[in-house]
């Protein structure tokens, strides 16, 4: 038995009979779909860089490839690329902590406490609406352009999704638990940790994966603006040089560094929350 | 009687409090900065931001334009944009939620733009269209389409199987179970992801003004930082704070009035 089609949690288990290799089935195949897509991505790129399309302004992937392998083993501005890549993602990770652990156990306690929401709520809808980015400009001017100025702005943009989110999952919790506790005779503590905590566990890790995200994008705002390492850096110099391997190679590694660490929370939800139901294949 | 009404009186304090507080944090900031806390090299009082609001209604200085010309380029680029990502963003969506063929070519090559901040783009749509509007509005683009892809995708996704296998049973063909069950049962989901997106493109506008423009809230930002204005830095991050906010609010009501229909 194997599950063939699934739609939300409708899940058709077929008999498997041994079916023909037909070209539709063939053609139809997910793989092979995904196979070819990529494949036919990969040529178009090729081909629009080979001819020129965009004059000079696009790389060829396979010397974005070369410039990648080049740049492991050779320092670009004082440090080779593990050296930039561990300076952005150092970055991520000094203020994505920094910002869940204060923001997490904040947006819990607004939601169990009104005074703490009511005194609260409205700094945080007026911080809310402003977008991380535009405190670039504003941290340099506090910080200078080390590396207080790029957490600081980190924290800003991670801050008000975990906080969000955790709020809103234990205010969405399923208001018949807490009454099954009730009736077993839990006191507000119980209702607490045995039913808020667990209950909104998902929407906390789902506003970390959000956070995350929106961490990536500050880092790479900042060091866009002002930095001399970082993943960012390569972009920029990439930019001001005239290079689009460059550009291309930081964008392709940027990206691969924000699904690995989204990856990781990922793994960090599974064991801590089990009880998350998953939409498949999303 | 099976059921009472209860009411419970809010505490005084608590309806107090949200006034005080944002009383409190304006006073403080005023504070700070008019007895020299902060140096107002470094923060402008809020007084100080209200008043260069008022002159920046008719001054130019010293970015070349008032602020209605700024919000209104921001808005204009903001608004392309969004609009561009909801009519391709949507649709291809909706077919990859119900069509496999669709979702096997399209998913690659949607997972492997995804991770990629839209602000990453701006060096290269700076080589491809200049710094011009086009070049924004395509990273604004790149910011709207992926909660529109997602959202209606997973709305597709969400469809009560129950339904669908009664309209089988009823002999719908697939065509007809996309356009007629699949499609307005995700509609809330979609709705969702307007106000995402127009969040994504609003943040990624301001991102891309800073960078490459010569016109826009987020170039009024980059203008006070180069002239160490701190009065225009914090007007600037407020305006768009408050450009953001109402739109916001407006697409709010949009999905209200149009789902009013529709059983959440």
């Amino acid at each position: 038995m194997k599950q063939t089609h699934s739609i939300a949690n409708e899940t058709v288990d077929h008999a498997r009979t041994r079916e023909a290799w037909t070209l539709k089935r063939v053609l139809t195949n997910t793989y092979f779909l995904n196979a070819v897509s990529l494949i036919v991505f990969l040529l178009v790129w090729d081909y629009v860089a080979r001819e020129h399309i965009f004059h000079d302004s696009l790389a060829r992937p396979w010397d974005v490839v070369k410039q990648i392998v080049y740049l492991t083993n050779h320092k670009y501005a004082g440090t080779n690329l593990w050296g930039h890549i561990w300076a952005s993602t150092r970055r991520v990770l000094i203020g994505f902590s920094i910002a869940s652990v204060v923001a997490v156990p904040l947006g819990l306690f607004m939601a169990l406490n009104t005074r703490v929401n009511a005194a609260v709520k409205p700094l945080f809808d007026l911080f809310k609406p402003m977008p991380p980015i535009a405190w670039v400009t504003i941290a340099v001017l506090w910080f200078g352009i080390g590396e207080t100025s790029k957490v600081f702005i980190i924290v800003i943009g991670s801050f008000v999704p975990c906080l969000l989110n955790a709020y809103n999952g234990v205010r969405l919790v399923d208001p018949e638990l807490y009454d099954v506790i009730r009736v077993l005779g839990g006191s507000r503590r119980d209702q607490i940790f045995h039913v808020c905590f667990p209950a909104s566990f998902p929407a906390v890790f789902a506003g970390l994966q959000i956070s995350l995200s929106v961490a990536w994008t500050c880092v790479l705002a900042a060091e866009l603006t002002s930095s001399r390492t970082g993943l960012g850096f390569l972009i920029k110099r990439g930019m001001d040089t005239y290079k689009p391997t460059l550009v291309l190679g930081g964008m392709l590694l940027i990206a691969a560094a924000a699904w690995l660490t989204s990856q990781l929370v990922n793994i960090l939800e599974k064991r801590l929350c089990p009880w998350k139901r998953h939409i498949e294949n999303l | 009687m099976a059921y009472r009404k209860v009411e419970v009186a809010t505490p005084l304090i608590v309806k107090v409090l949200p006034y005080v507080s944002i009383l409190g944090f304006f006073l403080v900031w005023e504070i700070i900065v008019r007895t020299g806390i902060v140096p107002d090299t470094l923060l402008a009082a809020p007084t100080t931001v209200l008043k260069t609001f008022f002159v920046k209604l008719y001054d130019m200085d010293p970015d070349g334009a008032t602020i209605v010309q700024h919000a209104w380029v921001s808005i204009q680029e903001a608004f392309t944009g969004f609009a561009l990502s909801l009519v391709i963003g949507i649709p291809l969506g909706l077919c990859m939620g119900w069509f496999k063929v669709v979702e096997g070519l399209c998913r690659p090559i949607f997972e492997l733009i995804r991770p990629i901040p839209p602000i990453a783009w701006i060096p290269l749509t700076v080589f491809w269209f200049g710094i011009g509007l086009t070049g924004k509005v395509f990273i604004i683009w790149i910011a709207g389409i992926v909660p529109c892809v997602i959202n209606s995708w997973v709305g597709v996704r969400m469809t009560n199987p129950t339904l669908i296998q009664m309209a089988r049973t009823y002999g719908a063909n697939d065509w007809q179970i996309f356009t007629q069950l699949c499609i307005p049962s995700a509609l809330p989901m979609v709705f969702g992801a307007l106000q995402l997106a127009l969040t994504y493109c609003w943040t990624n506008l301001v991102g891309a003004e800073l960078l490459a423009a010569d016109a826009g809230l987020g170039y009024l930002i980059t203008m006070g930082g180069r002239v160490a204005r701190p009065d225009i830095i914090v007007l600037g991050m407020i305006s768009i704070g408050i450009s953001g906010a109402i739109i916001g609010f407006v697409i709010d009501k949009i999905e209200k009035k149009l789902l009013a229909g529709i059983r959440r």
